[in-house]
């Protein structure tokens, strides 16, 4: 186990902070922590990538940066409107 | 040197990230917690540069250094989109003055 994947395992708890705020704090609380999860998640995959030498992870990254912010986007429009 | 740059830049990425998600479960408004959010970009740009340290411009450091770039320009635009969100739905409109008719439309 090297470095990178020690660092992905640190992360996992800064995941479930935000899984925990999602689930219990009100709604734009709740797109913050969407956010940061996204964030997390993305850089999980790098460091997942560069750990096990796995090139395709790093297109995961990349495709998840993008959706997440298109995502997280989409959510505050919608509770603009609710 | 350059594993020892790596890890020092890997280090402090997780550590600001972890701070951000601490500052996420812990702040007690959701304006307060949109800052930690926003700041969360910080610690991606330094886990890319940990990569770029180790692997220098290759097809990973490449792929890296895009998704760092994306992560860093658009994190403060989430949180600016979602303040605004935030203060359209506690007052009507995003200039509106607290107490003005938009406000008490939406509050009443």
């Amino acid at each position: 186990m090297n470095a990178w994947l020690i660092s992905a395992l640190a992360l996992l708890p800064g995941v479930l902070a935000c899984v925990w705020v999602c689930a219990r704090s009100d709604v734009i609380a709740g797109l913050a922590a969407l956010e940061l999860a996204g964030t997390l998640s993305t850089v999980e995959l790098i460091m997942l990538a560069e750990g096990i030498h796995r090139q395709p992870f790093i297109d995961l990254a990349l495709v998840l940066a993008v959706m997440s912010l298109i995502g997280s986007l989409a959510f505050a429009r919608l509770l603009e409107r609710l | 040197m350059s594993e020892v740059i790596a890890d020092v830049l890997l280090s402090a990425g997780v550590l600001v990230l972890l701070m951000c998600a601490a500052g996420v479960l812990l702040m007690r408004s959701a304006y307060d917690r949109l800052h930690y959010a926003a700041a969360s970009g910080w610690g991606a740009v330094l886990v890319v540069a940990a990569v770029l340290a180790r692997e220098s411009l290759s097809l990973i450091g490449d792929k890296a250094l895009v998704t760092g770039a994306a992560l860093a320009l658009t994190t403060p635009v989430l949180a600016h989109a979602t303040a605004r969100a935030a203060r359209i739905r506690e007052r009507g409109s995003w200039n509106a003055p607290l107490g003005s008719a938009a406000a008490r439309r939406r509050s009443g």
